[in-house]
């Protein structure tokens, strides 16, 4: 028999750590090689993750139950009259009932069904272009799935699906808080606002219920290695290698070179080419690449306090829940409006959790290069309008801008997402046209990050679709 | 009282596309009535005299996305169309820089590298995508859209045809379709070319007429939408039609009449009757009634809809889906009666490239910043325009020396913001003049001396647009073209083929596939399918098929 594939994987990101798994589960030697001192990636700067994806946690060998408890979102409103959601249930933080929970209800009933039409698209390759084998089952799935809603569901979702998340809004929800949480799960990570066309898509891919990030990316470190992965960490890698065309190793930065048949890279599509050099691309390859929008919008924000801050009109009780400030769709949009031309919002929305005297958050739509403590001034600003004063109370705060965590995570442009979440940017265009299909370029070659179809979020679904690629390739 | 008298169909709407389907109902043999609630026929397609020797396109104001198929069927030439080709444009800088566009090829490449050597290949390029795009969606036009959810066998030979013209395109192109229907101009733009000014000029069409901005997704099919014009075979190519638009709208009437059809104006509809459960004429305002089994609406979706069919004879949830379909303003018209012709003093001497679109946004960034003015209900401080001097190709204008200026701004709100409170009632004076000025100051700068050119002018704001022409805010669309308002989805899913659960009740202006713009498919399309609906296609059907 010959001997064993060997696959090297570049990035410990949850993406990488599901693609090794993956991998060493279809027969191969996996090498994962990051240049991080711990696993992990971009999960060290999120607070929730809804996933990993059931498939992906099959991949590594997890239980769905083994997350933990999934955790309610409260709805910040300035008037103190906070909205607790727990998945479709909506009413009041005190336990009153929300008007608006029965439409409230109506409407994610309506996207969970549109997401578990959408979800074959999901978990394997994007649809092909032209009819070809590899796509076809996810699209025939797609489609019956499509066919089963009914005609009135189907064309419901065929027009929402191209619609934006502000309409979707003022059709189905009164303005206020909860229609803010729709336009804020709309547009986070992404550098848009909830009027811009295709931003429902990002909400059909957020359905999973909210665990806490803590502790997950050990976990699923843990997991990859159990399955036969092995961590290279502290060292990057410096060079994809090639020979007669073909990928055939990694060389690290510290001089180690990792041979391998296959190369899986969870970095953004540029920073792969960039890692591979041009010369193995056609120039249209490069100049697709060249244009795929990654500029990050998202900050991380921590705030310490000599005591668990208060906010008035949430009970303590709830500070471990997501808390996003986000009090209508009118102020999410105009949150971004400032980032298109550099600036910073003088209200950014956002979403944060407490956690003793610390709280955490994560601010939209932050510039690029913003400085932290213009980042930091105004993250307070908004946190004022619903608890005024805290910010004197503050005893430190640190904040991380886009471009810091593209310094510190490589992802490109410290996007969320490695890649706007756009339609543009989305299934069989993702990351860009000609490579949704996880292999890039030279034979060998493949992505498996963020930045690959389906895109971001801690789902591991772009891992598992690249390592199943790869496999296939080698059949 | 006179008796009730009864036609085959009636036209609700004397648009163009309201003629046009009445044109070839005529044609078929039908008795058609069109009616008319302005004294004149043409809607949002007519020319009038504000100012003596002057002769105004007030509304719609460039002529060329008109269908050639629908020109050669109903034989406008012979009923007095002329459209007169322009063939360049400008983009002029406060800094007394600009941008020239030529339609001929050799010289529009030297213009783009005097500014930007690199950009001659990204241009090349850019031109390539766009007219094969135009070329995958032209054909489509005049075609209905298929209804995905439908397992009717023409649904599913429609939606075939799509696939398989889609599939024709290959693999990468398939795929830049895909992308160029989804993204926005601006992004667009950035993948081919660099020099902000040029992407300034090309990226007004993204916009126009369009309640997003240019970094919308969805504003490269605006500007697809705007390049599907082909005059002399030249895609892109726009051109006056002698007279004003209003040429279009009378050589339209007189195609109607010709085939025996009949036109009253100053007849508003004011109920659609219903009678059985099905549509049976019209009730005009003052109490008239008009019977028809067939009533097609050139109104727009709210309008026809909402307005005009007594509740409880549509089901509720298609009238939900008719308040959901998007009409929103963005657009207001600046009409000018000058003295004499204005001058660029960027431009040495005559320059034929004047007599086209003349625009002086200088970068993507300030576009789209015009449009956060208006998303927050204020008409842009810094508003695009869009300005032709069509007098200076057509003499039937403006008086000898004279000139007619023609501008089309954006954005304009439709309810304008005051104090947090957003209402069409604050487009008062002050408000009218505050948009004049905006757009004055913005030509001024770049023509100097032209404000003491103004003889006469007439600002429409989208509510003047709206109680003029009757189209819902002022959409110069009757709906905007957002992807999820277009083909299937246009103007409400399921009933994208003109049709409305009231039997009898059609739709045949721009609020249908395949949207607005002087294009006349929309009313060609419906009088197609209410023909086949009436099992009369004959010879019409044909030169369809053919076309
Ligand atoms: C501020 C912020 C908050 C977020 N919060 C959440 C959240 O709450 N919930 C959620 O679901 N998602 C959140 N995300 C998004 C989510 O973290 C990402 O979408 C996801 O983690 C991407 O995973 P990945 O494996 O594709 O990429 P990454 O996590 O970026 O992993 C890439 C890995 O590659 C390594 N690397 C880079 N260059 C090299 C090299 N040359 N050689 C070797 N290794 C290299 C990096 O160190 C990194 O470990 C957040 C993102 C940001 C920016
Ligand atoms: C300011 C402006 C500039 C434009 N510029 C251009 C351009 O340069 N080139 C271009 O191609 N397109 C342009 N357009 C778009 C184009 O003019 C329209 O999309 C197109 O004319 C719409 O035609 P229609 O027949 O579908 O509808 P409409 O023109 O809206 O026709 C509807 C008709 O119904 C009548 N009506 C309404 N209510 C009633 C009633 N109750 N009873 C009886 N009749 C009624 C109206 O008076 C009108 O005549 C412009 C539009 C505007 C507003």
């Amino acid at each position: 028999m010959a001997e064993r594939l060997k696959a090297a994987v570049i990035g410990a990101g949850v993406n990488g750590l599901v693609a090794a798994a993956a991998l060493a589960r279809g027969g191969c030697e996996v090498t994962v090689i990051e240049r991080g001192a711990a696993p992990g990636g971009m999960m060290a700067l999120g607070l929730f993750a809804r996933g990993p994806h059931p498939a992906a946690l099959e991949a590594l060998g997890l239980k769905p139950g083994a997350l933990g408890p999934a955790i309610p979102t409260v709805a910040l409103c300035p008037s103190g009259r906070h909205v607790l959601v727990e998945g479709a249930e909506a009413r009041f933080a005190d336990g009153s009932a929300h008007p608006g929970a029965e439409r409230w209800r109506v409407l994610s009933r309506r996207l969970d069904r549109f997401a578990a039409a959408l979800a074959p698209l999901l978990t394997g390759a994007p649809p092909p272009m032209r009819l070809r084998a590899e796509g076809l089952p996810g699209l025939l799935r797609f489609a019956l799935r499509l066919r089963l809603l009914g005609a009135r569901d189907m064309r419901e979702l065929l027009r929402i699906g191209l619609s934006n998340a502000a309409d979707l809004a003022a059709d189905a929800l009164p303005e206020g808080p909860l229609a803010g949480l729709l336009a804020f799960d709309s547009v986070l990570g992404s550098r848009a606002g909830p009027m811009a066309p295709g931003t429902v898509v990002p909400l059909l891919l957020r359905r999973a219920p909210l665990r806490r990030m803590e502790g997950l990316a050990a976990r699923l470190a843990a997991a990859s290695e159990g399955k036969g992965a092995r961590l290279r960490l502290g060292a990057g890698a410096a060079r994809i290698l090639f020979e007669d065309d073909r990928a055939h190793g990694v060389l690290l930065d510290d001089g180690e070179r990792v041979e391998a048949d296959l190369v899986l890279s969870s970095l953004g599509a540029a920073q792969t080419l960039a890692l591979a050099g041009p010369a193995l691309f056609d120039i249209e390859a490069q100049r697709r690449i060249g244009a795929i929008r990654a500029q990050g919008a998202a900050a991380r924000v921590d705030l310490d306090f000599a005591a668990p801050p208060r906010l008035p009109g949430l009970d303590p009780a709830h500070h471990g829940a997501r808390l996003v400030l986000a009090p209508s769709v009118q102020a999410v949009e105009p949150a971004y409006d400032p980032v298109k031309y550099g600036r910073l919002p003088a209200l950014p929305v956002m979403e944060g959790r407490i956690d003793g005297a610390r709280l955490s958050l994560t601010v939209q739509c932050v510039p690029h290069d913003a400085p932290r403590d213009r980042i930091v001034a105004a993250t307070l600003a908004a946190l004022e309008t619903v608890a005024p004063g805290l910010g004197g109370e503050v005893r430190h705060a640190g904040a991380l801008s886009p471009a810091d965590i593209e310094a510190m995570t490589g992802a490109p442009g410290g996007h969320w997402h490695h890649g706007e979440i756009a339609l543009d940017q989305f299934l069989t265009l993702r990351p860009a046209n000609g490579m949704a299909r996880h292999a890039m370029g030279p034979p060998g070659l493949f992505l498996c990050g963020a930045g690959a179809h389906p895109g971001g979020d801690v789902t591991g679904l772009p891992g598992l679709n690249g390592a199943r690629a790869a496999l296939e390739a080698m059949r | 009282m006179s008796q009730a008298r009864s036609y085959d169909a009636i036209i609700a709407g004397g648009g163009h596309n309201g003629l046009t389907a009445g044109a070839y109902l005529a044609r078929a043999g039908l008795s058609v009535l069109v009616v008319e609630r302005s004294d004149i026929v043409g809607g949002a397609a007519v020319s009038r005299e504000l100012e003596p020797g002057w002769t105004y396109s007030n509304c719609s104001y460039v002529c060329s996305l008109l269908r050639p198929e629908v020109a050669r069927d109903l034989d406008l030439a012979r009923h007095g169309l002329q459209v007169i080709p322009y063939t360049g444009g400008a983009s002029f800088t406060k800094g007394g820089e600009y941008f020239a566009y030529h339609h001929d090829q050799r010289a529009l490449e030297r213009e783009i590298a005097r500014l930007s050597p690199r950009d001659v290949e990204g241009y090349e390029r850019f031109a390539r995508a766009v007219t094969r795009q135009c070329r995958f969606v032209r054909p489509l036009l005049l075609r209905s859209a298929p209804d995905p959810a439908s397992f009717h066998p023409r649904d599913l030979g429609e939606l075939l045809f799509l696939l398989r013209r889609l599939h024709d395109l290959g693999e990468r192109e398939m795929g830049e379709a895909v992308r160029f229907w989804t993204a926005s101009v601006g992004d667009f733009l950035d993948g081919f070319i660099e020099h902000p000014l040029i992407k300034a000029h090309l990226a007004g069409s993204g916009i126009i007429g369009t309640g997003l901005g240019v970094y919308s997704p969805g504003t490269a099919y605006v500007l697809l939408h705007h390049y599907m014009g082909d005059l002399d075979g030249a895609i892109g190519a726009w051109g006056f039609a002698r007279g004003g638009m209003g040429a279009v709208s009378a050589a339209l009437a007189g195609a109607l009449r010709a085939a025996g059809g009949e036109i009253r104006v100053n007849a508003e509809v004011e109920r659609i009757l219903v009678k059985d459960g099905a549509a049976a004429g019209v009730v005009l305002k003052g109490g008239e009634e008009i019977r028809a089994p067939l009533v097609a609406s050139n109104m727009d979706a709210k309008r026809t809809f909402l307005g005009c069919v007594e509740p409880g004879a549509l089901p509720d949830d298609f009238l939900d889906a008719v308040r959901r379909f998007r009409i929103r303003g963005s657009s207001a018209k600046l009409n000018i009666a000058l003295d004499g012709p204005p001058v660029f003093p960027a431009v040495k001497g005559e320059a034929p490239f004047l007599s086209g679109d003349l625009h002086a946004s200088e970068s993507l960034l300030e576009l789209e910043a015009a449009y956060d003015d208006w998303k927050e209900g204020r008409f842009s401080a810094a508003p695009y325009f869009d300005m032709l001097i069509p007098s200076r190709i057509d003499p039937t204008m403006a008086p000898p020396g004279a000139h007619m200026a023609s501008i089309f701004v954006q954005y304009a709100p439709y309810d304008l913001a005051r104090d947090g409170v957003r209402d069409p009632a604050h487009w008062d004076e002050a408000a009218r003049e505050g948009l004049k000025a905006a757009v004055l100051d913005k030509i001024e700068a770049v023509s100097p001396g032209f404000r003491g050119l103004i003889r006469h002018s007439e600002l429409r704001a989208p509510v003047d647009i709206e109680r003029e022409v009757g189209l819902s805010e002022g959409n110069i669309f009757q709906g905007e073209l957002t992807f999820d308002q277009l083909l299937f989805n246009r103007p409400v899913p399921g009933w994208a083929r003109h049709r409305s659960p009231l039997p009898g009740l059609w739709l045949v202006g721009s609020s249908a596939h395949p949207g607005g713009g002087v294009m006349a498919a929309a009313g060609a399309n419906a009088a197609r399918e209410i023909l086949r609906d009436m099992k009369r296609g004959g010879r019409d059907e044909a030169a369809f098929r053919a076309a």
